[in-house]
Parts: C-alpha cells; structure tokens; sequence
C-alpha cells in the first residue's frame, strides 16, 4: 500500500502538536503555513498554560475543578465531554511541554512556578516569562523541525491553503487533500493526502484592527465552510479587556498584569484632567473591585470588557474621556515586575514609549480570540453521571477521576472532525472547548491537547476508515485539477481587474477590508442589538458586492501579496456574515455575546450550539441551533460572586454582566 | 500610544514632541524579483500619532501612488505578530537592520519632511521587495540540532528540574525568534545563494546561541558533542569574528556574545577531551 | 587549490586556534619582548648613564640575543614560521568577512575592522622590517644604510632617518611608517588577546569580557609607550654619540676585522 499522508494546514500549536502525533505514528505530515511555522501566531500568547497540579491539588483544586471552572466560564455553551478530557491531559500536557525544554519558571527549589489568572482562585496557570506561547511554540517547532531532519515532515512554508479537494466516494463525501498556493511563486498546486487537519487559528482580522497577526483572517475556515464543513458559534468573539491601542493593531496587555496583581481604575471625578500619580488613592474608582470583591480584577474576560467598557462608553468615566481606563502596576516592585512580566511591560514601553512600572498602563478591550470555529464532532468518554452535578465546591471530592478516557474516547475517528469526514479542525479554529467565552490560559492547551489527543483519531481514521479501503493516492486526477482550474480561474479574475488607470476607494480591497473592520467593531463586539446588527449585515451585503467588482492594484504573476489579500477580504467578507447572522439570530447574552436588547442569559432557548452552513446560492449563513451536551455539569448562573448594589432584586440573572 | 493618541493632554512621557498631522516620506528599495533589478520609489505618508513603519506600509498598499504621481503596485513585505515576537518584519531601516513593527515613526522622523529608507535585508536573497528568504537561518538550527531529543510524545512524567538562575538563562536564550538581526548585521555572515555551501557557511550567532541553550538542558546535553562537533567546523564556532555586532542589534537582547564565549569554552573543553580520551 | 581548501577544512578547529594561539605565543611574547628591549633605548638612560647608557644597555640586549645558540632555526621556527602561518591564515581568513563599519559604527565593530586592517598593514610592515634589517635588504632603505647588530643603535637610527645625519624626507617617511606599523601591530596584540579570550572561552560574561578588556588595553597601552619610545628614540638618536657607545661596548675584546670596516662606513655615512 502506498504511503499514507496527512496534511495538516497551519503551522501553530495546534498544527505542530499534530504534525507530532501523527508523525511519530508513522504517517507522512505534509505541513503548510503562510509563514515559517516559527513566526505563527501562538508566539503572541502571553500568558501562561492552565493545568492541575501538585500544588493546587493539595489545597484543593483538580482536574474536575479545571473542567468546571472552563464550563463555567464558557456560559455553559461548550460540550462538555471534550472539555473534561482536555483538563484532564493537562498536567501530562504540562510534563510533555516541560521534557521537550520549555523553560518554565522555576520555583527556588527547581519545580514549576505557578501564577494566578483569571477564571480561578488557585494558581493553576504555569508560564516561561511573559512569552508562554512563544516559548510553547518553539519547544514544537524544535520538535518537527527534528523529524523533518528525520523525512518523517515536510513543510511548505509560504503556502496559502485555498480550498479543500473533496471526493464522493461509496460512503459519501470526504476530504482527499488541499488546493495551495506557493505565495512566491504563485504556484497553484493540489496535494493529496488521507485526512487533512485545520489548524489555522481564528478571524481577529475580520475586525480589522485586533490583537491578532496579520494573517489571522479566517480566510482558511471561511473556505472550508464554503465547502460544506458547518462554522458553530460564529457570533462568539472573545473582547480582550486589556488591549494597547496603536496605529496597525491593537497589542494585546495579558491577563497575567491582572493576574500579579494589576488594578484597574479610573479617576471618580468625570474629567479629572490630574496625572494617573498625583490622584490619590480615595479619588480612584477601582469599579472591578468594589462591584466583584471576591474575584476583583481577575473576573473574566467578558465581564472586565464590558465593566470597562460601560465605564467609558456609557458613564464617560474614561482616562482623559477617551476610551481608556487605567491598568496600574505601579504600586508593585518593578523589580518583582521585570521578573514576572518584562516581556509584556517591555512591549508597552515598546510601542508606547512609557515605563508601566512606573505609569499606569492606559488600555482599552481590543478583539482577540474566537470561540466559535468549525464544527467538530466526539465520541464521548465512559464517565456519564447518573444526573448533572451541581457546582464543585473546591476541597470537595471531584465527581470524576482524571484518567484517559473519562471525557473522550481516545483514538475514536471522529474526535474532532469537522461535518466533513476526512476533515479535521484542531486549535482556535476549533469551536470545541471555549463555549461562549474562553478562560484566559485556555486557549494554548486546548490547541496542544487537541493535536496531541486527536492526532491519534486522524491516524486511526487512516487505519480503519474510508482511506484504508480507497486511498487518496488512488483517486482520479481529474477530482484534483478540477479544483486546481476553479482556483486557477479565480486567480485569473482577479488579475484581470487591474485596471491601473481606474483606481477609486470603491473598489480598493485594501478599503473594502477596513471598512469591514470598522463596521464589524462597531456593531459586533462589546455590545449588540439588533438593528444595528442588521445595519451591519446590510453593510457587510454591500461591501461583498464592492468585492465582486474589485480592482486589484497589482497584475503581478511573482510574489502578489496584493492578490493573496484581496481574495481574503471576500473570504472574510463570508466569515463576518455568519458572524453577525449567529448574533442577530442568538437572542439572549451569553458569555462575550452580550445583546443590549436580550441582556439575560436564556436557556430553555439558546442553551444550544449555533450551526451555521453555507448557502451556494446566497452566500449566506443557514443558521440552526443543537442541543448542547450538557450531561455533565448542571447550568448555573455565571456571576464570579458578583456584589450588585440592587442585588437583592435579581440575584441570578447576573450570567451577562451589566 | 493611546496617551497621544487622542492629542488632546499631554503625553506622559517626555520626548521630542513630533508634530501631528505631519508627512513623512518613504524611499523604499524595490525588486520585483530575483534576478531583477532593484529601483527606488518614493511615498509621502501622512502621520498619525503611534504610526509605525508596518502602518505606513499598509497606508502604501492602500494607496500605491509615488511622490511623483505615478501608480504603482503595493509594496511586498514580510510581517505577522507586529508586536516583536514573531520576527518576521526584520529589514533595514535607515541603514540599520531591525523589526519594521516596531519602528516607530515618531522616534525615526520627528519633523514634516523627514525620510525615512526602507530597504530589505541584505544577506538573505530577495523574494521581492522587502521580502527576503530566510529559509538558511532555519536550516542553522537543524545544524545544531537545536532541540531536545525527546522519547516521543507519550506521558512519561515532568522534565528534569531545573535550579531558577539556570532557567533565567535559558529563558533569555529561547527568546530567540530567528529574525535575522545578527546576521545581518555580522560582518562574517555573507550572502550564499548556493544552499550546498550553508552547511559550511558561518552559522551565525543565533544558532550558536541556540547549542548553547540546549546544551544547558539536561535531555538536551544529550546531544551536545554533536553540537559541538557541527559547530567546530568551517563556518562554525571559529568563523566569529568578534566584532559583536549581534548583541547589538538583537531586539530580544539576548546574550549572544556570552553564548559565543561559551560555546567557545565547550568547543576547547571537547576538543581537548577527545584528542585525549579519543572518539 | 582544492586540496588545500580540503586541509583547511579538515583541520578547521585546529587550524583556527592555532592561529589564535600562535598570535598570543610566540608571536605575542616575542613582540612583548622585542618591544622591551628596544624600548631601551629610552628607559635605559634611566640607569644613570644618560643617551650613552641607554645605548649601551640597548648593545649588550643585542649582543646577548646574538649570542644565543643555533639563532636562526630558532629564528626560524619560533619566529618566522609562526609569524607567515599567523599572517596566511589571518589573511584567509579577513578576507571572507565584508567589514560594515559604516552601518554598524560601534566600538566592537570598529576594532573587529581595524584588526583586519592592521592584520594587513602589519604584515607589510614586518616584511619590510625584517627584509630591510635581518636579510639586509638595503635596497629598500633610504640613503642605502644597513643595520647592523654590532651597531645596533647608530646604523638603526641611519635607517630611520634616512642617513647617519639629521632627517631627511625618505626618512620621514621610514619612520611614519614605522610608527603606524608598530601601533597598528600592537593594537593587533592587544585586541587579539581580548578576542582570544573569548574564543577559547576564558571570558564569558560581558563583565568579564570588559574587565579582560580593561586589562587588554592596559596591555596595549604599555606596548604602545614601548613602541613609540623605541621608534622615537631610535629616529632622533645622536649617531656620533651612540657609536661612541658602542664602541665603548665592544672595546673590551676589539673585533680587528669589523671595526676598520664600520668606522669607515660611518665615516661615510657622516660625510651624507
């Protein structure tokens, strides 16, 4: 039998960690990547990696406690099976990271140190400086670029993945491979491959400006949606709370400068034009800590967004009336601050140009992570309660241990891929573990736990599924050039629009793609309601049809970044209408949706899963809602302890924040 | 950023006050390929407080016309993260090799009129434009064997524990995003289109350090005569030239001259133990 | 050609750190002591005895290296030898860098810069050196005056100047080079002992590195006083008076056959 190959599409954590697995079960990887796998996105998590551990077990935490806090957090939103088994790997995940030379910060005596973050009260979060996800991604990167000494890898560095090769077979339509293109020289090309994994981050570009890299566009997903695999809870776009305004994007401020202690504030009196140091402490309004004095400044994400936000935006209280608020540090020892955070303060002073260890950092929420993605599919685990159990009490005997399977089958084909079999979408673009809101320290264990746990499901889907019967190898040619001359003719299109003389911002992709940012930030983020929502997808309409008649500024047939960029803005185009069709059509607030006009949470409705496919026709979203698998962990009102001064009147209706 | 953002206090940090509102003009270095010839354009871009190089390339892209009018196509550069920890916009800014993202304009060109050159980095090849090809820093590391050899991705328990300072260390090491600064600012590090003669080519700073950082782990000691063995030969530790030019440009200030010496002190140590106890 | 790019790449580590070690030894401590001795030339007035004295002093150095046993092979193999093995592979070596100065203006770069360039000058400057004195090249001293080591103060001071008498242009120009030649080449000990310490790794931190520099640049700095005195002592040297002191020297057991021979010669040279 012929080699069977993998292709997994996307360089970061969640592509390496699966390059790995797969690899290391003696299947050919075929990876591609816009940029040297090196340069992907992880590397701007900041943060650090959640996990149980020894510590936090013996004053109390667990595994199941993790699981809880993730479910809780996400508003109930997420499956709750793969979110148990992610917890559950997370400490082994932890000593993998810590044998393959992460340098994790060390306690004096040579363990692991630990930090707070936000979501819990046990410091469960472990870090390597102020740059985890670069140091995370290093340790993968290392390792692939190990096997790919070995020939077990190939990498295509400077591919962009343009559509996936679908073929119908006897037991329906699978995926058989990828259409790329080599960004230098233009080359278009289909490769074959047995299963091909997503793993290409989110759509922060969707946004314009967010604190994402510049080739997070969700170009990849809106392509594999336009194919068929469905896109679940578009609508859920993660608000950073703490983001540094700039000219090209927003710089993300992590967590972990809340997490050492970081307060926020802004000046009691409105206009209060004094320097952030000559205001004394009793003129400060730390409005975090006084309306959530158990969790004060590390609630979650959600809810500090949209504390800030209403803070300026609806009181005017900002910083200067500008929308910013005071993030304060100074009251620490910037010595203890260089040590714990110098990679993120240097990059304020960086772009800034003011030490934060000695002036009050000015930030404002920015657009960060999307917990909606492809829609994936599990095979759940053995443990199955009788009944959902109720909130964990930290101390308490967890309802379940954390041994492998409890959560998820391991190895079961399905874990993980997309409505499209053969098809797999792991990391960011993964809807899977995040719900309705992502914990902070999250996101950079869901994308190695699912390379490492799924990657077993692509070999076994190889082994015992369709591609063991009819291997992609064998398949006609004709199901590959098809897709390679639909690409090549799109490309040719788009060339032929260079009109050189007739340049207008009508037809400018790089206009078109602002103008989407700006209007996706104004109508969907922090705060929705309906008719703007709908202002926005009329907005979104006409921007696509400025899209079709669209200029390119630049015919040439070497290198066109300028092509590359302009057939995104009409993938992203696609992305952003499923986007605001899941937010108009979810009509509650739940986690980072927050709907001014339906501002409870509503579960007997919406406690369900929004599945959005694709409409050829009308290039729209069809959007359905699925039951949520929610045997594990009873639904509960999301406050973070939350003191309202009217609390008395609606004690459980606090899930949306203000 | 946001402080002088809105213009409308002052700016809590005290530097020469640029002007708002202000153009500033871009001489970019271009080439439409290999093989091709290089030209110059130049752009007026105007200024918005915190603009840095990255944005006044996208505001290129946007509008491609140059100062004298002429339409031409947008400038192809290399970026991601902007935020100094991918490494990929490294280019030569005013004649100095850094991170395009962040350049910021204010710091580079306080006053209207002022000019800023941009022009790719010089000992890599030219994809186009800006862009070069990076692919031979890269394949340094697989040189060194920078990694740790691991027994596979199973749960075999922690890693080996680590004393704080060594870690503190490693840390600053492992840094390193292959970005190119050291090397293009090295005088010993040259251009080598053949991709045969990398392998005995100088190395670089970058990927000394690297055998340095994981020849402090302890898995990864494990690999370290092989390491040393790569490094000891022509393009090696000994092709350094000391003019230290690498610490200076690092934008992550990793202690690339200390790895250099220290590499050098395992290349003396090993080459001694072998001649004396024999392969 | 290719076999020997295939010996310098089979040996590279050798081969390398050969050439550091030969900079520091012999080639270092020959120019420390040669220094030294013609540093003598000036601090060995201290000794009481004035111009005179100093001459005299600088005599019997010369005459005790002249003495020692089978000079040449030592000449040869501690001199010679490692100065062209030090000199080929320097050259090889500088010229694959590209020096970048102009972007990069720092002090390391600087100096990392001028090394190669007084690599260069240097090795000019030591083939001339020794063609003109050892191999008694005159041809390509002005005025065609030759050093001997009998004389070694006086007929040093006819090379410099041009002539036994006062400067002249071509003597300028002898000693102008003699000055960039000495400087530069102990600038390329002192640096090269600080890059030395770097390259078998004796210094690691950037601590270290600047104390080592510190002491490297003492070093030099002393060499360098060495250096000038010598040149300067030699070019303005009284010839009347310093082969008045050599001949004090060597009177004690009179060389029949050299003498006549010399006294004419500086006769002659007198008479320029």
């Amino acid at each position: 039998m012929a080699q069977q190959r993998v292709i997994v599409v996307g360089g970061g954590l969640a592509g390496l960690a699966a390059s790995i697995r797969v690899a290391e079960s003696g299947i050919a990887v075929d990876l591609f990547s816009l940029v040297p796998v090196k340069r992907s996105h992880s590397v701007c998590a900041q943060g650090g990696i959640n996990a149980c551990n020894e510590v936090a077990r013996q004053q109390g935490y667990s595994e199941y406690e993790h699981f809880d806090e993730t479910i809780y957090g996400g508003d109930f939103l997420a499956d709750q099976h793969p979110v148990l088994e992610m917890a559950n790997w997370a400490p082994k995940i932890i000593d993998l990271l810590d044998r393959m030379g992460v340098p994790f910060n060390r306690t004096s005596e040579g363990y692991r140190d630990l930090r707070l973050f936000g979501g819990s009260l046990f410091k469960r979060t472990h870090f390597a400086g102020a740059t985890t996800g670069q140091q995370l991604i290093y340790a993968l990167d290392e390792q692939v670029r190990r096997l790919e000494s070995e020939g077990k890898v190939t990498k295509y560095e400077s591919w962009e993945f343009l559509w996936p090769v679908l073929s119908d077979g006897p037991d329906g339509r699978r995926c058989v491979g990828i259409v790329a293109q080599d960004l230098r020289t233009m080359q278009i090309r289909a490769f074959r491959a047995d299963a091909v994994v997503m793993a290409t981050g989110g759509a922060g570009l969707v946004y314009g400006k967010s604190t994402n890299s510049v080739i997070c566009t969700g170009a990849a997903l809106s392509r594999c949606y336009q194919a068929g695999a469905a896109y679940a809870n578009p609508e859920m776009i993660q608000v950073h709370p703490t983001a540094v305004p700039g000219a090209d994007k927003l710089r993300l401020m992590s967590e972990s400068a809340r997490g050492e202690g970081g307060r926020v504030w802004v000046p009691r009196r409105k206009g209060d034009s004094r320097p952030a140091r000559q205001i004394p402490e009793a003129e400060r309004l730390y409005f975090l800590e006084e309306k959530y004095p158990k969790y004060g400044n590390i609630v979650p994400r959600d809810i500090a967004t949209r504390e800030i936000f209403d803070i300026c935006v609806n009181q005017g209280m900002g910083v200067d009336g500008q929308n910013q608020v005071y993030l304060d540090l100074t009251h620490k020892d910037p010595e203890y601050l260089t040590r714990k955070l110098g990679g993120i303060l240097e990059i304020y002073e960086k772009f800034v140009g003011v030490d934060p260890r000695h002036e009050p950092m000015r930030i404002f929420p920015g657009v960060h992570y999307s917990m909606g993605g492809l829609w994936t599919s599990f095979t759940a685990g053995n443990y199955n309660p009788a009944k959902p159990q109720p909130a964990h009490k930290s101390g308490s005997v967890p309802a379940c241990d954390a041994e492998i399977g409890r959560g998820l089958l391991l190895g079961a084909p399905n874990n993980m891929q997309t409505s499209i079999p053969g098809l797999y979408a792991f990391g960011e673009v993964n809807f899977a573990f995040h719900g309705a809101n992502r914990l902070g320290a999250n996101a950079l264990l869901s994308c190695i736990f699912d390379g490492l746990f799924s990657g077993v499901s692509v070999a076994n889907y190889l082994a015992n599924g369709a591609p063991s019967m009819a291997p992609a190898e064998g398949l006609p040619q004709a199901e590959f050039d098809a897709v390679v001359a639909a690409e090549t003719s799109k490309q040719k299109s788009m060339l032929d629009s260079v009109s050189g003389a007739d340049a207008s911002d009508e037809t400018n992709p790089y206009i078109i793609g602002r103008e989407m940012g700006v209007e996706m930030t104004a109508a969907c983020t922090v705060v929705r309601e309906e008719s703007r929502l709908r202002q926005c997808h009329t907005k979104i309409g006409e921007l696509r049809s400025r899209q079709r008649r669209m200029a390119l500024g630049d015919a040439a047939t070497w290198t066109n970044q300028a092509l590359s960029y302009a057939r995104a803005v009409g993938d992203m185009l696609t992305v952003a209408e499923a986007m605001v069709a899941g937010a108009i059509a979810r009509k509650e607030s739940r986690g980072a949706h927050y709907r001014a006009d339906y501002p409870e949470r509503d579960d007997s409705n919406f406690l369900k899963t929004t599945y959005a496919t694709f409409d050829p026709a009308s290039g729209a979203a069809r959007i359905e809602f699925r039951e949520v698998d929610c045997s594990l962990v009873l639904p509960r009102a999301r406050t973070y302890g939350r003191v309202d001064k009217e609390e008395a009147k609606k004690p459980e209706t606090a899930a949306a924040g203000v | 950023m946001t402080a002088s953002a809105n213009g409308s206090h002052k700016p809590a940090h005290t530097k020469p006050a640029a002007k708002p509102g202000r153009k500033v003009r871009f001489k970019v270095k271009r080439c439409d390929g290999p093989g091709k010839i290089s030209r110059w354009e130049t752009f007026e871009v105007p200024i918005e407080p915190g603009s840095n190089v990255i944005s006044c390339l996208q505001w290129i892209a946007a509008h491609p016309v140059t100062t004298e009018g002429v339409r031409t196509t947008p400038v192809v550069w290399d970026a991601n993260c902007l935020e100094e920890v991918c490494g990929a916009c490294t280019m030569v800014i005013n004649g100095k090799v850094r991170q395009s993202c962040s350049a910021l304009i204010d710091a580079y060109a306080p006053n209207p009129g002022d000019e800023i050159t941009l022009e790719p980095m010089t000992k890599f090849p030219v994809i186009r434009d800006l862009w070069v090809d990076r692919s031979r820093a890269f394949k340094n590391l697989t040189r060194v064997r920078a990694w740790v050899p691991i027994d596979g991705t199973y749960n075999l328990g922690a890693g080996p524990r680590e004393r704080p300072n060594d870690q503190a260390v490693r840390y600053v090491l492992s840094t390193c995003m292959t970005c190119g600064c050291c090397m293009e600012a090295c005088p010993q590090f040259n251009i080598e289109p053949d991709e045969a003669a990398w392998d005995t080519s100088f190395a670089g700073a970058h990927a000394i350090s690297q055998a340095r950082l994981f020849n402090m782990h302890g898995t990864g000691a494990q690999l370290k005569g092989e390491r040393l063995d790569a490094l000891m030969g022509p393009g090696g530790i000994t092709d350094c030239g000391n003019a230290q030019n690498c610490v200076k440009v690092c934008p992550k200030e990793i202690p690339l001259t200390e790895s250099i010496a220290a590499v050098g002190r395992s290349a003396t140590i090993h080459a001694l133990a072998k001649w004396f106890t024999g392969p | 050609m290719a076999e020997t790019t295939g010996f310098l790449e089979r040996h590279h580590f050798l081969l390398r750190r050969l050439h550091s070690l030969s900079g520091v030894a012999p080639i270092g401590v020959f120019l420390l002591f040669h220094l030294t001795t013609n540093a003598s030339i000036v601090w060995g007035r201290l000794g009481g005895g004035g111009a005179p004295g100093a001459v005299k002093t600088f005599q019997h150095e010369v005459n005790f290296i002249h003495s020692l046993p089978a000079l040449l092979l030592i000449e040869i193999f501690g001199l010679w030898l490692p100065i062209l093995f030090h000199s080929v592979l320097g050259i090889i070596y500088a010229v694959s860098g590209r020096p970048n100065v102009g972007h990069y203006p720092y002090p390391g770069n600087r100096r990392y810069t001028l090394q190669r360039l007084s690599g260069y000058v240097g090795v000019l400057f030591i083939f001339y050196h020794v063609a003109t004195l050892r191999w008694h090249w005159t041809f390509l001293i002005p005025g065609g005056t030759e050093w001997t080591a009998e004389y070694a103060a006086s007929t040093m001071g006819a090379v410099l100047r041009g002539g036994a008498a006062g400067m002249t242009i071509a003597g300028l120009l002898v000693s102008a080079f003699y000055l960039l030649g000495v400087s530069l080449l102990v600038f390329h000990l002192a640096n090269g002992l600080w890059t030395a310490a770097i390259t078998w790794g004796l210094t690691i931190s950037a601590q270290a590195q600047r104390r080592w520099g510190q002491v490297c640049f003492v070093i030099g700095g002393l060499l360098m006083l060495g250096a000038w005195s010598a040149v300067i002592g030699f070019a303005t040297i009284n010839h009347t008076v310093a082969r008045g002191a050599e001949e004090g020297v060597h009177a004690p057991e009179p060389t029949p056959v050299l003498t006549p021979g010399m006294a004419e010669a500086g006769t002659l040279r007198d008479e320029h």
